[in-house]
């Protein structure tokens, strides 16, 4: 892949919370418009990597680049990385989308605030504008009606839709999604799904830390998965979901998939 | 027992004017006090010891000694030194007024900002993150997501602090102030009516109170509204 065409590089990422190795060298390439699915199981390392590439965990070691530009790293007190401009890094996370486990709507305004508070006070963004763009994000995902509601007023469904609009609505160049249904009832998480299925279609470039194996397989163009903070296995989901390479994937994929 | 309702006629106004004494100084020290606690707040909230240590101290001091202690140290305690009365700061440390007005704002700072820093830290850390997550400056996000969010959580207490304020209020009398206590002590020596005139007293602070209480619960069906507003069907 050229150099251009790269949307985000992660390269030999390390984190560790005082003696514990969660991340033991993760390198990761995104072209723009691929769908990485990352699976594992619980306490692989999966969120904690997602987390890094924004710095809301903060890497041990490992460089980051967005687009062309490379996240400024240096020492912090702790023994691991923090940015080296905060202006730099609130540019490069507004270019980040991330949807969270939890939605995080802010709870005391509306639908259509939560919408453009980010839009208006971090891009600049004029307000007309600004509300014209969300009203066409809160139809796309199905959710017009809904701009002067409270977000306790929605279902876990709805609030996850919600907040993947909010997302969008910064016109990121790359969507993180750290198991955007894990919260949700069974029935509720095909209405998020459906919309994260619409995003891929679009080709826009995303990073999915998910459980939804058949989903993952579906929309990614990679699979990645990690066993204790290393990349045990990476390829095509063929090659990962049918002929794996390694037995702990086989095994993985035998016990997720109902054989 | 005689009483008399005349007396409380009769000096009925004068009350009034030392009630709205009692109002200001609640008011502006209120307001005095709030802006105080705000970076008060935010300080002891940091994550820096070095930044929590100076509000830590202020508000322990200011917690742990009495009002009326806090008022005469400033009232008697300012004119001790030379260099006081020499400065610029004579004129206002020598009115009594100012001097009920410092000591008030300055410990009501120490209660509310313990208050706001116990909403800050109240508000669920996902909120926090995605604020980060979609690139808000520290600054924006303090100023657009964490006070609003921590206003709507402060209020219930906040407005018992204010009431205790009012309540205290009542101290500034020891420092020659006519606000309302200090008015019925005066008309007290006066007309000898101890029982009639701190009846009427009580009666305009209970008057004070209720319409306090009913402004803050606008105020909080105003902030929290997302808590109150009707489910749509």
């Amino acid at each position: 892949m050229s150099t251009s065409n790269l949307a985000l590089e992660l390269i030999d990422i390390h984190k560790s919370y005082g003696d514990l190795n969660v991340l033991k060298g993760v390198t990761l390439k995104a072209a723009k418009g691929d769908v990485i699915s990352i699976l594992g199981s619980s306490g692989s390392g999966k969120s904690t990597l997602l987390r890094c590439i924004n710095l809301l965990e903060k890497p041990s070691q490992g460089e980051i680049v967005i687009g062309n530009e490379q996240l400024m790293l240096k020492p912090g007190k702790h023994g691991e990385l923090e940015a080296a401009s905060s202006k730099q890094l609130e540019r490069l996370r507004s270019c980040l989308g991330f949807v969270f486990q939890q939605f995080n709507l802010w709870p005391h305004m509306t639908i259509l605030q939560n919408l453009i508070e980010a839009p208006i006070h971090v891009l600049g963004v004029p307000k007309a504008e600004a509300m014209e763009r969300a009203r066409k994000l809160l139809a796309k995902v199905g959710l017009a009606d809904k701009e002067g509601a409270y977000p306790a007023h929605l279902s876990g469904g709805q609030q996850q839709r919600v907040a993947i609009a909010r997302t969008l609505a910064m016109e990121p160049k790359v969507l993180l999604f750290d198991e955007p249904t894990s919260a949700l009832d069974p029935e509720l998480v095909n209405e998020v799904l459906a919309v994260m299925r619409e995003l891929a279609d679009e080709g826009r470039t995303m990073l999915i830390v998910t459980h939804e194996m058949r989903f993952a397989r579906e929309v990614s163009s990679q699979v990645v998965f990690l066993h204790q903070g290393q990349v045990e296995e990476i390829g095509t989901p063929e090659q990962v979901f049918d002929n794996p390479k390694s037995p702990r994937v086989k095994d993985f994929m035998a016990s997720h998939q109902g054989g | 027992m005689s009483w008399e309702w005349g007396v409380i006629w009769e000096y009925l106004p004068r009350l009034l004017g030392g009630a709205w004494l009692t109002l200001e100084l609640v008011a502006v020290s209120g307001l005095l006090g709030l802006a105080l606690a705000v970076p008060l707040a935010l300080a002891r909230a940091s994550a820096n010891p070095l930044v929590r240590a100076f509000p830590y101290a202020y508000i322990f001091f200011f917690r742990g000694t009495p009002l009326l202690v806090q008022i005469f140290l400033i009232y008697y305690g300012a004119s001790q030194f030379d260099a006081v009365k020499e400065s610029f700061l004579w004129p206002v440390l020598r009115e009594p007024y100012w001097c009920a007005i410092i000591a008030f704002s300055m410990n009501t700072a120490a209660y509310t900002a313990e208050l706001i820093r116990a909403a800050i830290q109240a508000i669920p850390k996902g909120e926090i993150e995605v604020s980060l997550a979609l690139g808000m400056s520290k600054l924006t996000m303090i100023r657009r997501i964490i006070l609003p969010r921590a206003a709507g959580i402060v209020l219930p207490g906040y407005s018992n602090e204010v009431l205790l304020m009012l309540k205290s209020s009542a101290l500034a009398s020891t420092i020659t102030l006519l606000d309302l206590t200090g008015m019925a002590r005066t008309i007290i020596a006066r007309t000898y009516t101890p029982l009639e005139m701190f009846f009427a007293a009580g009666m305009v602070y209970l008057a004070i109170a209720a319409v306090m209480i009913l402004v803050f619960r606008l105020l909080e069906r105003r902030l929290n509204r997302y808590q109150f507003a009707k489910r749509p069907s």
